[in-house]
């Protein structure tokens, strides 16, 4: 794993190519399997239930019936679905920028009492999952009135998103040289002005691959949705879709053709973002 | 005036975030642990001051060590299995090669799938009547009748735990590969003069250099590991009889079927005691490092 510059240099000798050879072997098998899954969902999401439930079954559609990715629009009210994903998504991910960034500034730039005390808890409150306080946000929400509210679900996952963004944005801020702001702030601009202006245009790489994170983790949030929110036309698609998973019959061709739609947008934007998330990770990492 | 402003600033630049995480997430903490001593009725309400009353019970119940002990295991084999495989994947794609860029892309996969949908998947091939598992080894010929792959639950078990070290994995790898790339070439040059071999330059060079990124994984996986509810919830929902319950399952059920919500926020507290220890350490190495 250490020198591949030096192999150009040496004659190749059978023992390099044998490693070569394995190397490329569990690559292979490596994407092979993590792509099974996936290559699985979408087999599955072209077959009719017959053929899913035939005894003598293949991994590939026999015959592919595209047509159930039209049903499920009228099976299920996927659109509600998809767009309250999108709803949910988007505004907590607004939220969490909006709190956010101005925390992760004052973090970065300017020096506190309770500074220390601010970071060490935005640290340890990633422990607290919202799962173990379901109890206590049902009885927040109940008394917000925002039990089966869109607006709930995006404040909570805003709130649970706050130590990644912070941490990440702080990160990213620190490693600007505060250099260019006091120059614009000798120039007349105020501190707001400069953040606007100066620090979070440069930052913009670190900013959109914050944001695209949290996006993606609000998108993929289930366990506070299936709790809070029990009217159909509300739910996000997370659990939208198990409207296909029926406790007598699971209808796997439409569970799978729906979750497609879930499962595509966030893997294509995490392919975006995976090269600064390895970056942000580096800087001592938050979880999201 | 100027002076007070100064210092007023910075907690009015702080205050939106701070009031987001109090009113989401410390109200409820302070709920959880009220209601762990109180006594809660079937809907909520807290009726009064009950001490350990629900810890108590809870401690009682015959289920409780079944789940206490599935708790551990899953959270150590998820853990250390996704650790050292994770581990072991950086190490193949710190090399070289063509296609790296593609297998990188592909490996980030399941970290960006729900976790929900991906147990459901994996649910669906591990079925004994349709799924594809027997249907590909059926096809390939390497068996020649349909596996049960779920006799036992402790078997159902072991496929969510499958499941959960398939995809905590990626993060590990990514964690790892980002310390992995901050090593300096060098040392692993001056290494090669000196005659030392793979295994030496592994044991003495890499893994001493990347052990701060396998901590952050470590302790920040302990702690999504020992919460994570979609996938257990999904293939099993803990059932049968709890034996494939985890501690937030558990606690999951307790609050919302059984409408037993004191006994359900003691169990949080448990939990939170065992996962405090965590993060404190985790907090601690942090912001030593910080320091520096």
């Amino acid at each position: 794993m250490s020198e591949p510059k030096n192999s150009l240099k040496k004659p190749v000798s059978a023992k390099k190519v044998i490693l070569r050879v394995l190397l490329y072997f569990v690559v292979l098998d490596v994407c092979v399997i993590t792509l099974y899954p996936y290559f699985v969902m979408f087999c599955t999401a072209l077959k009719s239930r017959a053929e899913i439930f035939s005894m003598n079954g293949t991994v590939l559609p026999i015959t592919a019936v595209w047509s159930n990715f039209i049903d499920i629009w009228k099976r299920a009210p996927m659109a509600k679905y998809l767009l309250n994903s999108v709803l949910i998504a988007g505004g907590s991910t607004l939220i969490a920028m909006i709190c956010g960034i101005p925390a992760a500034y004052a973090l970065a730039r300017m020096k506190f009492k309770g500074q220390t005390a601010f970071l060490g808890f935005i640290i340890v409150s990633q422990m607290f999952a919202p799962v173990v306080l379901l109890i206590g946000i049902y009885k927040v929400m109940m008394s917000l009135h925002m039990t089966n509210s869109i607006i709930g679900l995006i404040f909570i996952n805003a709130a649970f998103n706050q130590a990644f963004t912070v941490w990440l944005l702080r990160g990213t801020f620190l490693g600007i040289s505060p250099e260019m702001e006091q120059a614009a702030k000798i120039d007349g601009c105020n501190k707001m002005q400069a953040m606007f202006r100066v620090l979070l245009p440069v930052a913009a790489p670190g900013i959109v691959t914050t944001l695209i994170f949290i996006f993606i983790n609000a998108w993929n949030e289930y366990t506070v949705a299936l709790t809070l929110i029990s009217a159909d036309t509300l739910k996000p698609l997370t659990v939208g879709i198990n409207i296909f998973n029926g406790y007598n019959m699971i209808e796997w061709q439409y569970l799978f053709a729906a979750s497609l739609f879930a499962v595509i947008p966030v893997v294509i934007l995490f392919m975006c973002i995976e090269k600064n998330l390895v970056s942000g990770l580096a800087s001592g990492g938050v979880k999201g | 005036m100027k002076k007070k402003w100064r210092t007023a600033e910075p907690y009015l630049w702080i205050l939106p975030s701070v009031i987001l995480m109090a009113i989401f997430i410390i109200v409820p903490i302070f709920y959880v642990f009220k209601m762990a001593v109180s006594d809660v009725s079937k809907t909520g309400k807290i009726r009064g001051f009950a001490g350990f009353e629900n810890f108590s019970s809870v401690l009682s119940d015959a289920s409780f060590g079944m789940v206490m002990k599935n708790t551990l295991i899953w959270t150590v084999a998820v853990v250390g299995l996704s650790t050292i495989l994770g581990f072991m994947l950086a190490l193949i794609l710190n090399n070289k090669f063509r296609g790296r860029k593609i297998a990188r892309a592909i490996v980030v996969f399941p970290w960006a799938t729900t976790l929900v949908i991906q147990a459901s998947v994996w649910n669906f091939i591990i079925n004994t009547d349709y799924g594809t598992l027997n249907t590909l080894l059926l096809r390939l010929g390497i068996i020649h009748q349909a596996i049960n792959w779920t006799p036992t639950p402790a078997a159902y078990f072991a496929w969510e735990i499958a499941c959960g070290i398939f995809v905590t994995i990626p993060f590990v790898t990514f964690t790892v590969l980002s310390g992995l790339q901050s090593i300096d070439n060098s040392f692993y040059e001056a290494a090669t003069v000196d005659g030392a071999n793979y295994w030496q330059k592994l044991f003495k060079i890499t893994i001493p250099l990347v052990r701060p990124s396998l901590t952050v994984s470590t302790v920040l996986n302990i702690i999504y590991v020992f919460n994570s509810f979609p996938i257990i919830w999904t293939m099993t929902k803990g059932d049968p009889a709890n034996h494939t319950d985890t501690l937030v399952t558990y606690l999951y059920k307790l609050a919302f079927y059984n409408g037993r919500q004191g006994e359900a926020a003691a169990v949080s507290v448990i939990g939170f005691l065992f996962l405090l220890i965590c993060a404190s350490a985790y907090m601690i190495s942090t912001l030593k490092k910080e320091g520096k």
